[in-house]
């Protein structure tokens, strides 16, 4: 059993795109993580999608996701290989509270606590930038 | 009896296959089983099969044609399908009394079955195609349910310092019950050191917190009270039936950013305020609950949901032996789907019905009112009152 939490292999992980979702990828292409955010109400709403549930408005603006932190995670130790993947929700308080699905990566799994702030990292998926968290 | 009165839905008949560990059920096919129920549930009322004129079942549901066919029903009134998955499974009681009530038909079949043999539920995320809106949860490796409801548990527990002993108590709860029950699938007594020394599945669910996973079918007959009482078993109502939800609950978690203090529950409040106006009563006058129990911590988050304990509180509520046979709310006297077997919430209908006429195993006594729920999944979450 492995006390650090591990990276899962995406090299032959494909990311469905639509026209909402897209540009969330084309920001990780860049490093940055960014959240939609209704151009008009200025509400946040994820996952990304062609209406503010606020609002109904289709305008939408992408803004940078800002320090996030672990909301809730779970721990699940593969058997065969003895690693522990750590998926879990972390939360960005300055878009909105929007919570994003999210693997912890090396990480011994003792500090890996609700409330920690998270450090960006990243997973290869092809081409595709994945977003992955350190503590 | 009123006018009203005498329309109101009522269940007449309940019938079962036996319940098998997943995929001992072949080689029967899962329509044999299917049809064994329905045969089953006729009898058990003293109709006949082609009585039957209308059809309400859930997700994963079932070809009201094909069920026609196979089994002579010569004509159907109605037949409908709640969108839902263990969410919806009590839902079917909603339907079949609407159509009841409304005149739409006189004799409705529900119907609930599953056969895991070659798809197991338990699994069903990495059998579902990943989406553009789904994506980060696959990356992420967030497989499954109990995945899912591992985070929702966590974060009970961080809110209320809801502890490991709470989920343990309702499986042990669970096991004591199905001790005496005949069919069930778990029936040896389980303690908490045996528990606590369980491996861990999804941390901070270890595997007794996770359901089974069982095959089987059940079918429920609902006619209207005046026909009722010309039949053959003490007539159970429908009190009070709903199914629906808010968006604060949405998707559940297939969705995750529910508002904080929606995310460490069950989804089930806004379907309880409904019931109970309905059936003009409160919790209290409740006598035993059957709690959809897919995994254990969702039994706490129900209990304040439905009212028995204050939010936040299910956790202590639980772990002072309040939904023991004995307790204040007894909670699924025949083992759930924790220990008796998993039928996707179909089996607490039964037991529903069971204890209300007076037959169950663990019968509570003078039972008048039964609440059954349905699955806290994706909307539409459903649940039912039903009374004797």
């Amino acid at each position: 059993m492995s006390d650090i939490s591990a990276r899962r292999d995406l090299s032959n992980f494909g990311v469905p795109m639509d026209r909402w979702t897209k540009p969330f990828w084309d920001a990780t292409a860049r490093h940055e993580l960014q959240f939609p955010q209704c151009g008009d109400c200025g509400r946040f709403r994820w996952p990304p999608g062609p209406f503010c549930p606020g609002c109904r408005s289709q305008n939408t603006a992408w803004k940078e996701a800002g320090q996030g932190h672990v909301y809730s995670f779970t721990i699940i130790r593969d058997k065969v290989t003895a690693q522990s993947f750590v998926p879990a929700l972390i939360e960005f308080p300055r878009a909105g509270g929007v919570r994003l699905v999210a693997s912890i990566v090396d990480t011994p799994l003792d500090v890996i606590e609700t409330g920690a702030s998270v450090k960006q990292s990243w997973i290869y998926a092809g081409e595709v930038a994945v977003p992955v968290f350190e503590i | 009896m009123t006018q009203e009165a005498a329309k109101k839905a009522t269940i007449v008949g309940i019938g079962s296959t036996p319940y098998y560990f997943r995929g001992e059920s072949l080689p029967q096919t899962l329509y044999e089983l299917i049809g064994k129920a329905v045969i089953a549930a006729a009898a058990d009322a003293g109709l006949a099969v082609t009585d039957i004129d209308g059809m309400a079942s859930y997700a994963y549901g079932f070809e009201p044609g094909l069920i026609t066919e196979m089994l002579g029903i010569p004509e159907l009134n109605f037949a409908s399908t709640i969108s839902a998955q263990g969410g919806g499974s009590a839902g079917v009681l909603d339907l079949a009394a609407m159509a009841i009530e409304t005149g739409r038909a006189k004799t409705v079949l529900c119907l609930g079955a599953c056969q895991q043999a070659k798809v197991r539920y338990g699994v069903t995320f990495t059998n579902m195609s990943v989406t553009p809106d789904s994506v980060w949860s696959h990356a992420a490796g967030l497989a499954g349910p109990g995945q899912t409801m591992a985070m929702l548990a966590r974060r009970h527990m961080h809110l209320y310092g809801t502890r490991r002993e709470a989920f343990g108590e309702v499986v042990i709860a669970s096991r004591a019950s199905a001790l005496t029950r005949e069919g069930a699938i778990r029936r040896m007594p389980l303690t908490m050191d045996e528990y606590m020394a369980a491996p861990m599945q999804a941390d901070p669910l270890c595997r007794l917190d996770f359901c089974l996973e069982t095959d089987g079918a059940l079918a429920f007959i609902v006619t209207s009270a005046e026909r009722a009482r010309d039949l053959k078993q003490r007539p159970v109502y429908i009190a009070a039936s709903a199914h629906g939800g808010e968006r604060n609950w949405g998707r559940s978690f297939f969705w995750m950013n529910m508002p904080d203090t929606d995310f460490a529950a069950s989804g089930s409040a806004h379907t309880a305020r409904r019931l109970y106006r309905m059936a003009g009563i409160s919790p209290q006058e409740i006598d035993v609950a059957l709690l959809y129990d897919h995994f254990s911590p969702l039994v706490v988050m129900q209990l304040e949901d439905y009212g028995f304990c204050p939010r936040g509180e299910g956790g202590p509520f639980v772990e002072s032996g309040a939904i023991r046979l004995n307790g204040s709310i007894p909670v699924n006297p025949h083992g759930g789907h924790l220990s008796e077997a998993y039928v996707i919430g179909m089996t607490h209908i039964r037991e529903a019905v069971e204890q209300l006429r007076g037959q169950a195993v663990n019968q509570i006594c003078g039972a008048q009112y039964a609440l059954v729920s349905g699955g806290p999944a994706p909307i539409p979450v459903s649940g039912a009152i039903l009374r004797n």
